[in-house]
Formats: C-alpha cells, structure tokens, sequence
C-alpha cells in the first residue's frame, strides 16, 4: 500500500483527495450543510504521508520513549540496602545508639519510602520469589532475588536488622510511636498469628494461573499510598488508620500482618547475636521492659525473633547510652550483690 | 571462648548451615532463571480502543481509571510515521459534530484538549483544507483515556495513536493495576527493548 503511495509523482495525488474534502467542505458546507449537521467523513488517505510526500524539508518527528530506571541505578538500589542493612546492626548491635537508629530510619524512609516510592521492598518480593520458584514461565531480575534474600541472611546471623531503621513501612510507623501501651501477652500472641495467616493467603494468591495471579500484599500495602502522595482512597484511608492506632500501639503492622516479618522472625530464631540485656551489667530495674513498646523484652530479656531492633531499651538504661553518660564521673552504679 | 562446643553450639550451626544452603539455593536458582529487567506495556492488539474489527463499541477508560498513578502513567501516543496528518482529523475532532463557520467540526475528541492541530509548512488561505496537519499529543495534559485511540482506528484513522505505558511516569508496580482491571487483558511486562518498539497492529481473526 505504502509503496503504491510513494510511486505516485510528487507529492500531488495524495493531497488530491485531501483537496476533494476540501473543495466539497467549501463549496457545498455553507449551501447544503445546514447548521448543527455533521460532516459526512471519508478518510482522505489511504497510507501516512511520508517525509517526501510532504516535502518542503519536512522532518517527521520522533516519538519520544522514556526509558524505565536504568539497571546499574537498580544495583544502587540494592547496594544501599546493603549498605543500611550492615548500619542498621552496627548502630544498634556495636553502638547501642538510638539517636543513630532514627537517623537511619529517616534516611531510609526518605530513600526508600518517598524517593523510590515504597518500591524497594523485600516484603512484597516475597510473591515475586514464590511465583519465580513454581511458574516456570515467570522469572524475576537478579536486583529482585538480592532485595528478598539480603535481609533474612542478615537475620540468620544477627536479628532483624532490617525491621530496625531500613524497613521503609517500618521507619515510618517508627517514626510515630508516641504513647505506647503494653499489649496483653496473651493478645499479643494470637494478633501475632495473623501474619502467618496473610503470609498463606498471599501466596495462594500469588501462584494462581498467571490471568487470575494477584499480588495481596502489594495491593494492600498500606503504606505505599502515602509514599507515593497518591493512591485509592480506602488504602490511604487504611495507612492512616494505622499510622493513627501506632501511636498508642507500637508498629501495629510489623507485628501483626508482615508477612515478612515472619519470614525474618523464622531466620532470627538462629542468629547468635542481637539486641541484648547483658546480664552482668544488669540492674534489674525495669526501665527497658517499659521503655520496649514492642513486647520484646520477657523477664528482662530480649526476644529477639520479636526485636524490631529500636533501640530503645538501650536509651532507657541507665548502664547504656545518653544516661550514663550523663551520670559519668557523678554516680558510680555496680550490679547488686 | 576456649571451652569445647556444647551440643546446643553444634545443632545451631547445623541449623544455620542448612538455612542458609537452602536460601543460597534458592537464590542460585532465581538468578540462573534470571531474564533481565521486565516491564508494563499495552499490547495494542489486544487493547479495545485500537484492535481493529472492534467498531461502535464504547471506548474503554480503565487506563485512567485503575492506575495508581494520578492522571494514570499510560499516555496516547501519536507513532508520527504512521499519520495520515488530515485536516480533519477524526482523533482530534468529534467528526458527529455540528460544522463551525470554518467548515470543521465545532467539537474536540480530547476531552482535556490535550492534542495540538499545527500546519504543516504554509496553509493556503484559499483552501485551508488542503494542507498536511501534525497532531501533537501534550502528554502533561493526556491521561490515558484513549477515545482519541478510538477516533484513530481504522476504517476512519490509520491507527496511528495508541495507549503506551509511558516509562517516566509508571512506578513500576509489582502487580499491574490497569493489568487486573483490563477487560482484554492487554497489559503484560515484557522485556524493556520489546515494550519500547514502534507498534505494529494486528489483525485478529
């Protein structure tokens, strides 16, 4: 067809039927064409002009295609979440510092919240990685595989780390505890459950045929809304539900809905090393069982596979942190007996 | 720690041995099975608003209305070498429309008039008409909607505007949005080379 188009001498007989329309829109528009009828429409050409037909140094135009985010900017990615992982133990395992832990907690959240919209997340690749693993169909980039295995190698030898400070969805709930209450342990056990429940779903859902597949937990993130500045009501609605219950109710999500967070809870079961009350400096006081809003601190030990890595029981104790060094040089403290 | 390993010691190294060969492994197989970066695209094909041998049928909006993005991170974008560049072009006007006093349809297409109608080259002021117009799609204004996609389908356009995920907008969502609500289920990730091509339209039976 295009071809038959070009053959034509210059450029003539494809405006022809152009000036067709044209003469039957001048001449017979204003006679019999009354007003408020259509025209009666007949493509004037059969092929796109091209640059010759068109002539007179016509250029076509190119079509503008923005590129995805380019690949060594995802390594970038994945190297910082490294790099925030290794922070995230050494502030709180090495320096047992809080005002470090909210340092990197905002700069993540800012990072991998705001910045890469929420989207740098191990906690929605847990799909993405059980799909890969059973459709031999889908396969998922290598940036994917290192954001989902990182975290859980790091909670193999030290705890959730990742919970702590480098969990966009976690810093931001972090960010807003104000007056948390001790939830009952008993309450605090079976809302706990839950996340195993979400988990099963989500994966149900995940390894469907690929027309039916969905993604629960990206879909219900709620969070993500509040990233991104834009989003379906009811999920912004249900962020700030939970940003609202956080501040009575420490990280009500991270404990009982991530999906990953029991995935990591399983891993931290081995880590040898972590958040921990050292027994010979104890005080037996108590101070770090109220300040723990997380319920992970049981006859005045750390939990560690429920350590969400804050640091706050390190700021509270008066052998750790800001308030010994207050007292240092005033007060001599030494463990009892 | 001088002392000789308790049995607790051993069995938790076994444990994290086998742990950590089992996450390795998985990993090791997800990487092998790795194909490079996939993403969201519109097989136009598929699509409502530009398959072609779908006529009179209403034009599908769930590409604004189901993304997540606000004004939606798919765009109607003009493949130039493809326009018929008509005067009256049926993407751009409402060719149902009452004429104007120019002879041209009085209403647009676009109902965020988002499409520019510029001249090409010089218009003769004794026949308008007969002059080569480009359609310039302003995609800061298009969200997607895809009626001019509708107006452009052959037999009354070339099939020259189609839906496409534009890549500076869309947030790369794990699973699609527009993906689930699509009633052709057009929207696919494929490989970036691929989901960036010029699109070629095909006949369905």
């Amino acid at each position: 067809m295009r071809e038959k188009a070009q053959g034509i001498p210059a450029a003539s007989f494809g405006r022809g039927s152009i000036t067709l329309v044209a003469v039957l829109l001048l001449v017979l528009a204003p006679v019999s064409i009354a007003d408020g009828q259509a025209i009666e429409y007949e493509r004037p050409v059969e092929t796109a002009p091209q640059e010759n037909d068109i002539g007179g140094g016509y250029v076509t135009p190119q079509v503008q295609k923005p590129r995805p985010r380019d690949f060594w900017l995802q390594v970038l990615d994945v190297a910082l979440l490294a790099a925030a992982l290794a922070l995230s133990v050494w502030t709180v395992v090495t320096r047992r510092s809080r005002k470090g832990l909210v340092a990197l907690s905002i700069g993540c959240l800012v990072y991998f919240g705001f910045y890469r919209e929420g989207c740098v997340c191990p906690v929605g690749s847990i799909q993405n990685v059980v799909v890969a693993l059973t459709d031999s169909k889908y396969s998922i980039p290598i940036v994917v595989t290192a954001t989902f295995f990182l975290p859980l190698l790091v909670a193999v030898f030290f705890g959730r780390a990742f919970c702590g400070g480098v969990c966009a969805l976690g810093a931001i709930q972090e960010l807003v505890v104000w007056k948390p209450i001790q939830v009952p342990q008993r309450l605090e056990r079976t809302l706990g459950l839950l996340k195993y429940v979400y988990l099963g779903l989500a994966i149900w859902f995940a390894v469907q045929p690929a027309i039916s597949r969905d993604f629960l937990i990206c879909r219900f993130d709620p969070f993500v809304g509040l990233f991104r500045r834009t989003g379906f009501p009811h999920m912004l609605m249900i962020g700030g539900g939970f940003l609202l219950a956080g501040l009575f109710i420490g990280r009500p999500y991270c404990r009982y809905l991530c999906p990953y967070g029991g995935l990591l809870e399983w891993c931290t079961r081995l880590a040898k090393r972590g958040v921990t009350i050292t027994p010979a400096k104890e005080l037996e006081c108590g101070l770090c069982i109220e300040s723990c809003p997380y319920a992970a601190i049981e006859q005045r030990r750390a939990v560690r596979r429920k350590c969400l890595y804050c640091a706050r029981c390190y700021a509270s104790c008066p052998h750790e942190g800001p308030l010994a060094r207050a007292k240092a040089g005033l007060v001599t403290v030494s463990p009892p007996g | 720690m001088s002392e000789k390993p308790t049995r607790r010691d051993v069995l938790g190294t076994a444990a994290r041995a086998t742990v950590l060969a089992g996450l390795g492994g998985a990993a090791a197989f997800l990487v092998k099975k790795a194909q490079g970066q996939v993403v969201w695209q519109i097989d136009a094909s598929k699509c409502v608003n530009s398959r072609l041998g779908e006529v009179g049928v209403e034009v599908c909006t769930r590409c604004t209305t189901d993304c997540v993005v606000s004004l939606s991170a798919v765009r109607a974008v003009n493949e130039y070498s493809r326009c018929g560049r008509c005067a009256i072009c049926p993407a751009y006007f409402n060719i149902t429309s009452a004429v104007d006093e120019r002879g041209l349809p009085s209403e647009k297409r676009c109902p965020r008039d988002a499409i520019e109608r510029k001249p090409i080259g010089d218009i003769d002021p004794e026949d308008p008409a007969n002059n080569y117009f480009e359609y310039v799609i302003d995609e800061e204004k298009c969200d997607g909607c895809g009626k001019c996609v509708m107006g452009c389908k052959e037999p009354l356009g070339l099939g020259s505007i189609v839906l496409r995920v534009r890549y500076n907008l869309c947030v790369d969502c794990n699973r699609c949005a527009i993906s689930t609500a699509c009633p052709k289920d057009a929207l696919f990730q494929m490989p970036v080379e691929e989901a960036l091509k010029a699109v070629e339209i095909e006949r369905h039976a």
